[in-house]
């Protein structure tokens, strides 16, 4: 961020660039040789002004989106504001300037998952249908295991009247194959407490060879049989069984997963919303107004990665042998719990992730003012643009 | 209206955890001379600034929430002079800054002043990495040396680093929309100075210079020896990936770092290989220059950032005495093991209550009134005549006695 009284070429070079970005224009800084006036406090960093220019590439953001993206600052740790390569000489303190161009889209998505995170706390969560009217005959039942499966079923039945627990209530563990269970636990961590990326967050597991609670089947039955006033444990592997086992007719298929750029990219909103709301507040915020936005992006969800392939293996084995060898019964194939080739990329990309932050940024500017034009357009209505 | 802020904004390892802590401890005679010190807990101006920055602390930052503005509301309510004081603030970019002053009253006539602590860089380099260490970091002293001189800074731990750490940086992000006149700054004095001369600086900065103020320190952040350090960073590589964060806070950064070896003050201190000594001095020198030019107030000597001359026998913490990281050990191992001991009649104690509860919950549900009760309530649901009877004992009970 260069200060503002400063006066030389490089300087103004870089406040024309400013003002072109702000017009909607999208030459890149290395192309930009304009002059323009100071017209600020400081000059922001290369960073948000190489979000900016991608904005306008990807549409054309409002006035006050562009006044957000310009004053906003990247959340955590990482590397500070930028100056912009040739707009000043080099400095003697402060880190060095940069070609915006050569930002990785890691650096761009600090700051485009903080604008984001604003944006979903100012959003109207899409409210959950409510709690039905309790019918006293209902079954009583308990759903655990893949969140996946349990969470939206769980809110489902509720609605219909059948809220879990009760006494001698059955304890109903759901699960699939284990390589989709890791990927539903991942998701739902990045709809929740956000955490580790989809790989760091597997190499943890494999390294320590633990399964994560939820996905944990064995575990769950355990823990949850003998507890005086609970009914039996039962693990359900074909959810067709469902809807006899909880006592209604038809439930509703589970949402499919979102795709795994849409999950990343809660995920890294999830860090940010956790420095602006409560935490139970920010697991409102993420279910109930990012997932709807993120549910229809485009793309292929999270798979296991050939690496781990081995080892999920290995546990999906020895849970289905504890299963059997402890005597609960299941619902469905006892090998369902062994990985299956699905298609799906091993981990999400950064540029697909950037580009949904645009597209999320653009469509909830769009429908705070009204505008709707998204198409990507060449700028430069009010500035000079000129090529070096 | 506030008349005046005093807003420290660093550096770390500067002597700011004793100064807080007197400050905090202190809150009701600075009110009674018309000073604030806004906190309710010791840690409230460190939440309000990981709020302000938008910064994750292993969880902490849950609890920071809307704190710079609750911090700023008080500031503001005040109608005298406030402190307000964190280290981390160092680190704030410049949209960050310009919130911060704003918030403060700044455009509404509040006259802010920017304080900043420093210390030579002989001292602040190893006392940075140490604090890396302690914040389970696993990286070498070599590759932290490295890493921070590489001018390309690309790295976390060199951005973090230079941005506590640089003082003309720091101070043009603070200081850009003050006078000159308004930026203090504090240096550390030279090692073997007496112990008091840090806080009269301090103390003279602030206007608290003739205040009865109860100086004896409860908090500190005591640094650790070259050994100590080494197996602390062992300790990282060995646990770093099973232990939470909120688990190593009080178990490796407390107990075993604070609390055990930093007691061990009998081993050689963390110091400056000799081949860095001159680059950090010749910086330091830079730096010192620059503040003089800009015509900042110095309360101190710019002298004492130049730091110590090299030591003359430099003991490397990558490849440590492993006679002095055994004793470190064994010290650990027997910190580890009372602290076992007492969490496990901890353990005991809560078992046999938690058996207990189990033994009244079953009891309950295997008494025949219960069973009794239970198919009474059973067979009254199941007709008009039996559900008024249910409620109209409920609306005489006074509560609900449905069992879900």
């Amino acid at each position: 961020m260069t200060s503002g009284p400063e006066d030389t070429p490089g300087v103004r070079r870089a406040w024309g660039w400013l003002r072109h970005l702000q017009a909607g224009g999208t030459t890149a800084w290395a192309d930009w040789s304009g002059p323009g006036p100071a017209g600020g406090r400081v000059l922001p960093g290369a960073q948000q002004l190489e979000l900016l220019r991608r904005l306008n590439l990807a549409g054309r953001p409002s006035e006050a989106l562009v006044h957000r993206v310009l004053t906003a600052s990247a959340p955590g740790r990482g590397r500070p504001d930028l100056e912009l390569d040739g707009a000043v000489d080099r400095p003697r303190f402060g880190p060095p300037p940069v070609d915006p161009a050569d930002l990785p889209d890691d650096e761009l998505l600090r700051v485009a998952a903080n604008l984001l995170a604003e944006d979903v706390v100012a959003g109207e969560p899409v409210p959950e249908p409510g709690p039905g009217w309790v019918r006293p005959w209902r079954r009583r039942h308990r759903l655990l295991g893949d969140p996946a499966l349990a969470v939206p079923l769980r809110t489902e039945l509720i609605a219909r009247g059948r809220p879990p627990g009760g006494r001698n209530a059955v304890v109903l563990v759901l699960g699939t194959d284990l390589g989709q269970m890791l990927a539903d636990v991942w998701e739902h961590r990045c709809f929740g407490d956000g955490g580790a990326t989809w790989r760091r967050w597997l190499d943890s597991l494999a390294r320590r060879d633990v399964l994560p609670p939820r996905a944990d089947l064995l575990r769950i039955a355990e823990a949850w049989t003998g507890r005086p006033g609970r009914g039996r444990v039962e693990v359900v592997l074909d959810p067709a069984a469902v809807p006899d086992l909880v006592g209604v007719r038809r439930l509703s298929p589970p949402p499919p997963p979102v795709a795994a750029d849409a999950a990343d990219l809660a995920r890294r909103v999830s860090a940010v919303l956790s420095l602006l709301v409560t935490p139970p507040r920010r697991e409102v915020l993420l279910r109930q107004t990012l997932r709807p936005r993120l549910a229809g992006a485009a793309g292929p969800p999270v798979v296991l990665p050939e690496e781990h392939r081995a080892w999920v293996h290995d546990r999906a084995v020895r849970m289905r042998d504890g299963l059997l060898n402890a005597g609960y019964a299941v619902h469905g194939d006892p090998d369902a719990l062994l990985p299956r080739e699905r298609p799906g990329a091993a981990e999400p990309s950064d540029a697909g992730v950037l580009s949904l932050a645009l597209r999320l940024l653009l469509e909830r500017d769009a429908a705070a003012t009204g505008h709707t034009d998204h198409g990507s357009h060449d700028g430069g209505h009010d500035g000079e643009e000129t090529t070096r | 209206m506030t008349k005046r802020v005093l807003l420290h904004v660093g550096t770390p390892k500067t002597g700011t955890s004793y100064l807080q802590d007197v400050l905090f401890r202190n809150r009701p005679v600075l009110a009674e001379h018309d000073i604030l010190y806004p906190a309710e807990r010791f840690d409230d101006q460190f939440l309000a600034a990981l709020d302000l920055m938008r910064l994750p602390w292993g969880g902490l930052e849950t609890e920071a929430v809307g704190a710079w503005d609750r911090l700023a509301g008080r500031v503001r309510a005040w109608d005298g002079t406030a402190i307000v004081s964190h280290e981390i603030l160092a680190t704030a970019s410049r949209s960050q800054v310009g919130r911060a002053l704003e918030s403060l009253g700044h455009r509404d006539g509040v006259e802010i002043h920017v304080v900043l602590s420093v210390r030579d860089l002989v001292r602040q380099i190893p006392a940075e990495w140490q604090e890396n260490v302690k914040h389970r970091r696993t990286i070498s002293y070599a590759r932290f040396l490295e890493e921070i001189r590489d001018p390309q800074r690309d790295s976390r731990i060199a951005a973090w680093f230079w941005g506590v750490q640089e003082v003309p940086d720091i101070l043009d992000r603070w200081g850009h929309d003050l006078p000159p006149e308004r930026i203090h700054l504090v240096t550390v004095p030279a090692p073997g100075g007496p112990p008091s001369l840090l806080w009269q600086r301090f103390s003279r900065v602030l206007g608290l210079d003739g205040l009865e103020l109860d100086l004896e320190a409860e908090r500190a952040n005591p640094s650790l020896g070259v050994p100590e350090t080494a197996l602390l960073r062992r300790i990282n590589q060995a646990v770093i990936h099973d232990l939470d964060p909120t688990d190593y806070r009080p178990l490796v950064r407390e107990l075993l770092a604070h609390q055990t070896l930093s007691r061990r003050t009998d081993t050689p201190r963390l110091a400056l290989p000799p081949e860095v000594h001159p680059w950090a001095q010749d910086l330091a020198a830079a730096w010192a220059s620059e503040v003089k030019d800009r015509g900042y107030d110095v309360v101190g000597d710019l002298a004492d950032l130049v730091g110590a001359p090299p030591v003359q026998t430099w003991a490397d913490p990558d490849h440590p005495r492993e006679k002095q990281v055994a004793g470190a050990a064994l010290d650990a191992i027997s910190a580890l093991l009372l602290e076992n001991a007492r969490l496990r009649h901890t353990e005991e104690r809560l078992a046999g209550e938690l058996h207990e509860a189990h033994r009244a919950l079953e009891r309950a549900y295997l008494r025949p009134t219960y069973r009794f009760r239970e198919k009474t309530v059973r067979r009254l649901q199941t007709s008009r005549a039996g559900r008024g009877a249910l409620k109209a004992y409920r609306v005489a009970r006074g509560r609900s006695s449905r069992s879900e």
